[in-house]
């Protein structure tokens, strides 16, 4: 078995900024040289082959196609190095080796994969030949907010569970739920990420009182940022704004994932 | 045209320069039209036919942001005109108009006007006399800036919240004055955020986190039999893993 890991990204509410920072966060990581893929297993509303300048046209086998049965896991995956489309940022990407798995955007597909639900072993499966036939160092999983089923068949499966959450009550609620979770599931890296962070609040001090509440590392703090929201579907904002402080903040997770054990 | 009306249009700034006499002409070639609350007189981009003066009521000038959100950039009452640059420079209308009541008011079109002005020298006169006072004194871009360039310096931003982000993108003709405001506006908007950054005033998180309710739900994923299945399954693959 390859020694690829899983790098689930999980939140317990929407609007945390999940799948972009996901996206952001595989480029960075295939920035510096690594083999990475991506999987959107947010099957009901996916959305981060957006970020990486895929539509619906472009868009292949999809991994709603893996799941029936119907395609390999070789035919899903989308080479970004060798497509990596408009956008000043996606430009950076080309000759890496990244590559998308991306969920339909077709209801049907949608539909039709919720009603049968997804078989652990088959997704699992999924997962282990998309990094043995990639030879990939890191597969980041974009899952659906909250705690359902297909989440926590993506938990299951991570080597390093990145968590991110806002810093308020009812995401620190949720994010409390799902730490248990994951040491109940024995994820061996427990991550926090907190995005969205008021300039009001001093960084550390939110890192301090989030680590001591769960006692589990926070990668960094985010900034709420306007020109995020700007930009945000249109491109991967820290390849077009590198200087950006979100940026320079998401950067620092990077680390925490490659030194993962 | 009855005396009211000619004392409402002589109290116009941009008809204030003009004897009665000049007066009466403008009025024979208006029109009076109504509008009631919500009813566009304007839109924006749409050709420049007409100008209007505003006799009773009152309008808001609107235009729209880079997401097509409506912005109000001013509001406008009887005595004032709106219009009457775009006819001059025919360009298309720079901003929308719309009634915020009942509105009554004076409209002149393009033909009539230019026709007066063809005809009546004093009624030129007094209107380019209307223009420079206009030019030399407030335009209402300026005045906010100067509001606002108070207000920033007593650490006063609650214009911020008060009005929604304008935005003008770079390479558009849009007024120079206009992209002044929104420049100023931007500006005013990182500073804001550059000084609550440096107070660093670490206001204390107070998160609580319901224990009670934290072990419910924990135990309410958990208790399923899905659950049981996916942690065995989960255990078999991590050792297979590490054993590899």
């Amino acid at each position: 078995m390859s020694d690829g890991k899983i790098v689930s990204i999980h939140s317990f509410r929407g609007g945390t900024g999940k799948s972009n920072t996901t996206a952001n966060l595989a480029a960075q990581v295939a920035l510096t040289g690594k083999r990475v893929g991506v999987v959107d297993t947010d099957i009901q509303s996916p959305g981060i082959h957006v970020l990486f300048g895929l539509d619906e046209q472009k868009m292949g086998r999809t991994l709603n196609d893996f799941l029936h049965g119907a395609a390999s896991i070789r035919e899903v995956g989308f080479s970004i190095g060798e497509n990596p489309g408009e956008g000043q940022g996606r430009a950076q990407l080309k000759g890496s080796q990244l590559f998308l798995f991306p969920s339909s955007i077709k209801g049907g597909e949608i539909s039709k994969i919720l009603k049968e639900g997804i078989d652990f072993n088959v997704l699992n499966e999924g997962l282990q030949t998309a990094i043995s036939e990639f030879d990939l160092d890191y597969l980041f999983i974009d899952t659906h907010p909250g705690l359902n089923e297909e989440t926590l068949l993506s938990i299951a499966t991570s080597d390093v569970l990145i968590v991110i959450l806002r810093p308020d009550t009812q995401d620190l609620q949720g994010t409390a739920v799902t730490v248990d979770i994951a040491r109940s599931l024995d994820v061996p890296n427990l991550l926090l990420l907190v995005n969205k962070a008021l300039p009001k609040h001093d960084p550390q001090a939110i890192k301090a009182e989030i680590e001591s509440k769960f006692d589990a590392p926070v990668t960094s703090v985010l900034p709420l940022s306007f020109d995020m929201a700007e930009n945000a579907s249109r491109d991967l904002f820290s390849l077009c704004y590198p200087d950006h402080e979100w940026s320079k903040a998401l950067k620092n997770v990077v680390p925490f994932i490659l030194n993962a054990k | 045209m009855i005396g009211s009306v000619l004392e409402k249009i002589h109290n116009a700034v941009f008809f204030q320069e003009l004897s009665n006499d000049a007066l009466e002409a403008v009025a024979a070639k208006a029109t009076l039209r109504r509008f009631a609350d919500g009813d566009v007189m304007m839109r924006k981009g749409d050709p420049a036919d007409s100008f209007y003066l505003i006799l009773e009521g009152h309008l808001k000038i609107v235009t729209t942001d880079a997401r097509g959100e409506e912005i109000i950039i001013n509001k406008v009452g009887p005595g004032e005109t709106i219009g009457e640059l775009a006819l001059v420079d025919e360009r298309p209308r720079s901003a929308g108009a719309v009634a915020l009541e009942d509105v009554e008011a004076l409209e002149m079109t393009k033909d009539a006007f230019f026709n007066l002005l063809d005809q009546r020298l004093d009624v030129a006169l007094g209107i380019l006399r209307g223009f420079s006072h206009r030019l030399r004194f407030s335009t209402t871009y300026i005045e906010k800036v100067i509001d606002w360039s108070q207000k920033t310096a007593e650490g006063d931003y609650s214009f911020l919240e008060q009005t929604q982000p304008i935005t003008n993108r770079p390479g558009t003709d849009d007024d120079k004055a206009a992209q002044l405001l929104s420049t100023f506006y931007s500006m005013v908007r990182k500073v804001k955020a550059r000084e609550e950054g440096l107070k660093q005033q670490v206001e204390k998180l107070a998160f609580e986190i319901d224990q009670e309710r934290r072990k419910k739900e924990f135990e309410e994923i958990t208790g399923t039999e899905f659950y049981a299945r996916l942690k065995e399954q989960a255990q078999t693959i991590r050792r297979k893993r590490q054993g590899s």
